[in-house]
């Protein structure tokens, strides 16, 4: 009966033999080849250290995603008011607003044959003459025939802002331009006050 | 006791016992990340990825000179969830002063909005105000009340109100109904976009997510010919004539004769677009383009260019031109005036209008080369300047009766369209060459390209000599007719006809009239033709209805148009023999 593993059969102690430590001295290859713990360090926090930049990237990929959400909401609400300001400016460039306001600042429409000034020598084409008074302005008696309904829509809402801010009546008069008539008339924003400053 | 081959055993059993679970995870592993990952992709992007629907704007239509006539504008409709406000009202939110709020900055009732709200208690959706500005839209987002929001709601917007309304057109709710918002719909309508992305739970865009997948395109920019603010003044003055004298209709054009582009064609009644509601329906297009009528003697200088251009006579030919000209039958043409014999040269018969005279002068001429005339000169034709035009009517030789064989070279007996008539007038003030009548200059698509060019190709319809001498005949009914005084420009040549033509009623000529003049400034070098007709006035049923009207609309296309003053005399030609 052989058996693999061999059992020392104890044999009789040697008479009080003092106690050895016996350690097996690596060689300088083998001190060479252990892992230093400056690499094991440099890596793990390496690790670490990259794991936190890439938080760091998201966290502020997502607050840019934010800023650019509210930005381009902003941008939205911008174009809008300027879409929004660009279409009273085409409604002021209307004819018929253009018209009715010339006829406020009481302008008239020329009677005599188109005379014309020629800049580059000053020299005049056609007998120019004063209109007589009374001549009637661009829109005429009936006050315009070619409607446009945006003008009369500002026109009304206009004058019902005027109605309700004219009952509390405030301590400074407008002063300088002239009032339109409040009722009918193709007239514009502000119910065709200009606002003029307090002049002493 | 540890017995190796056990142990060896064990291990064995361990490892393929490893083995068999690493490959039950890993089939599991490919059958999600390779056969199944498509599948499994897209529905994880449903529930993350939203796919918005971006919209382009619809072109604008503008004039000559960049002027808006259509222009496409953000209106907001605002909207409530009747179930949240009663939920809101429950939590012990004043609700009524929140409606009274709402109703004040909508300009609505508030009574009415309050039954409105409260009819559909369950309803999560009701209308508090449509196609609202981006004013209103503010004021009611400032009240900030819970249970209301808004919605875009693109819409479109008319700045010059019906200047160039009858031409322009409008849309209704699905689309364009009229005009050449209708006609030229293809130019103008936007092609929408999609574009995908993922977002968050609060609504923002994922970072590096947006997958464009196509991008949304405005609509092209529709480019006419007219100028608006003279637009504005023709309408204003026809319509001002129109209702002095009673007229049921009236149009007025305004073409530049070098290459036929219109800077004014005017209709009265016409539409505003902003307001479709505002005219009866038979206001709603352009009467100019689509009704035709008997011009009368308008089309007399057709007659005249052509006896020239084919040699048959000249400005001094002398004809006898009699009170009435009889047929066999009874039936008779006659002057509008009586009289006896005239001697009249052909100006003479154009000055006076004369309508014996110019049959006379038409006996010159086969009926053939009068039919081939007046086909070259566009009467029958489609001008191609307003889709959906009517072509007139010109009845072929076969039908020509002996009125008509004479009737024809008067005006009557055959139809044209305002339009037409300023296509004649035009090719008379371009030297004989008819150059085709243009409104559309071009569509511009946002890229740059444009298209929708008109055709620039001009007809040699009489010689330019025919043309000059006609021109020069008409300057008489200025210088010398009954309308001198109406019709004349200080400084200016001017050159043009009346019409006093016949209208049609129940199958014989009855009292109405269809006035019109029609005519070139400057005489000497044509350059506008300039056509104005008042149909069926009650008051004044001769042409001095629309000769007023002719002559404020002469004298404001010279300022427009910076004519200059006439340098050379007119040439005098006599009258009569």
């Amino acid at each position: 009966m052989s058996n693999a593993l061999a059992t020392a059969i104890p044999a009789r102690r040697p008479a009080q033999a003092p106690a050895r430590h016996i350690e097996i001295v690596p060689t300088r290859d083998q001190r060479r080849a252990r892992p230093r713990a400056v690499y094991a360090l440099t890596a793990v926090i390496g690790v670490f250290a990259l794991f936190g930049v890439q938080l760091l990237l998201s966290i502020v990929l997502s607050d840019g995603a934010y800023q650019i959400s509210s930005l381009q909401g902003q941008q939205r609400q911008l174009t809008r008011e300027a879409q929004a300001l660009n279409e009273d400016l085409d409604l002021l460039a209307s004819p018929q607003n253009l018209a009715s306001q010339a006829e406020t600042l009481g302008m008239v429409v020329g009677t005599s044959a188109p005379t014309f000034l020629r800049l580059s020598d000053g020299s005049v084409t056609g007998q120019p003459s004063a209109a007589a008074a009374g001549t009637a302005g661009a829109l005429g008696s009936d006050g315009g025939l070619v409607p446009n309904s945006l003008l009369d829509d500002q026109a009304a809402l206009a004058a019902g802002a005027a109605a309700a801010t004219a009952t509390d009546t405030t301590t400074s008069a407008p002063t300088g331009a002239s009032s339109p008539p409040s009722s009918g008339g193709n007239v514009a924003s502000n119910g065709g006050t200009l606002p003029s400053p307090q002049t002493r | 006791m540890n017995n190796p081959k056990t142990t060896g055993r064990r291990l064995t059993l361990t490892i393929i016992g490893l083995f068999a679970i690493i490959l039950v995870f890993s089939g599991k592993l490919i059958d999600i990340q390779v056969v199944r990952a498509a599948e499994l992709n897209e529905q994880s992007l449903g529930k993350r990825a939203v796919a918005v629907k971006t919209y382009g704007a619809r072109g604008d239509i503008v004039d000559a000179n960049g002027v808006a006539l259509a222009s496409s504008v953000d209106r907001f409709d605002i909207q409530a969830s009747p179930k949240v406000m009663l939920l809101v009202e429950e939590g012990g939110v004043d609700v009524k002063a929140q409606i009274a709020a709402l109703a004040e900055a909508t300009g609505a009732d508030p009574v009415a909005l309050e039954a409105t709200l409260r009819a559909n208690p369950d309803s999560d959706f009701a209308y508090i105000a449509k196609k609202v500005t981006l004013e209103t839209r503010t004021a009611v987002k400032d009240l900030k009340i819970g249970w209301v929001t808004d919605a875009i709601n693109p819409s479109r917007t008319y700045p010059l109100g019906a200047v160039g309304g009858n031409v322009v057109g409008f849309l209704g709710t699905d689309g364009p109904l009229a005009g050449l918002e209708f006609s030229y719909d293809e130019c103008l309508k936007p092609t929408p976009g999609t574009s995908t992305y993922e977002k968050s739970k609060d609504g923002v865009r994922l970072p590096g997510s947006t997958v464009v997948t196509q991008e949304a395109v405005d609509g092209g920019t529709l480019k006419l010919t007219i100028d608006s603010d003279f637009q504005w003044f023709v309408q204003e003055q026809i319509a001002a004539q129109a209702q002095a004298t009673g007229s049921d209709w009236a149009t007025a054009l305004v073409v530049r004769v070098s290459d036929g582009h219109i800077m004014a064609v005017a209709d009265y009644p016409s539409v505003d677009p902003n307001n479709v509601d505002g005219v009866p329906t038979t206001a709603l297009g352009s009467l100019a383009f689509s009704t035709p009528y008997e011009p009368g003697s308008t089309l007399k200088p057709i007659t005249a260019a052509s006896l020239i251009d084919a040699g048959l006579a000249s400005p001094n030919t002398q004809v006898v031109a009699p009170g009435r000209i009889y047929f066999p039958n009874g039936q008779y043409i006659r002057d509008v005036w009586a009289h006896g014999d005239l001697n009249l040269t052909m100006t003479g018969v154009i000055m006076n209008s004369s309508n014996t005279g110019i049959s006379k002068l038409s006996d010159l001429m086969s009926k053939q080369t009068r039919f081939d005339y007046m086909k070259k000169f566009g009467i029958g034709t489609r001008t191609g300047a307003f889709p959906g035009e009517s072509a007139g009517s010109l009845r072929e030789i076969e039908g020509w009766d002996q009125i008509t064989n004479y009737a024809l070279t008067f005006g009557q007996g055959v139809s044209t369209t305002s339009a037409q008539v300023a296509s004649v007038y035009q090719t008379l003030g371009n030297g004989g060459v008819r150059m085709p009548l243009t409104l559309v200059e071009g569509c511009e698509l946002p890229d740059g390209t444009v298209t929708d060019l008109p055709s620039t190709e001009g007809v040699r319809v009489v010689s330019e000599t025919a043309a000059q001498q006609t021109v020069e005949m008409m300057e008489t009914v200025v210088t010398q007719s009954a309308l001198k005084n109406v019709l004349n420009v200080p400084g200016y040549r001017i050159a043009a006809k009346t019409g006093t033509a016949q209208v049609e009623q129940g199958g014989v000529y009855g009292k109405e009239r269809i006035v019109s003049v029609a005519g070139l400034v400057p005489a000497d070098n044509p350059q506008y033709a300039i056509v104005v007709t008042m149909g069926l006035p009650d008051i004044m049923k001769t042409s001095a209805a629309a000769a007023p009207t002719f002559e404020n609309i002469t004298s404001q296309v010279i300022k427009t148009f910076r004519v200059e003053p006439s340098t050379t005399p007119a040439p005098t030609l006599p009258l009569t023999w």
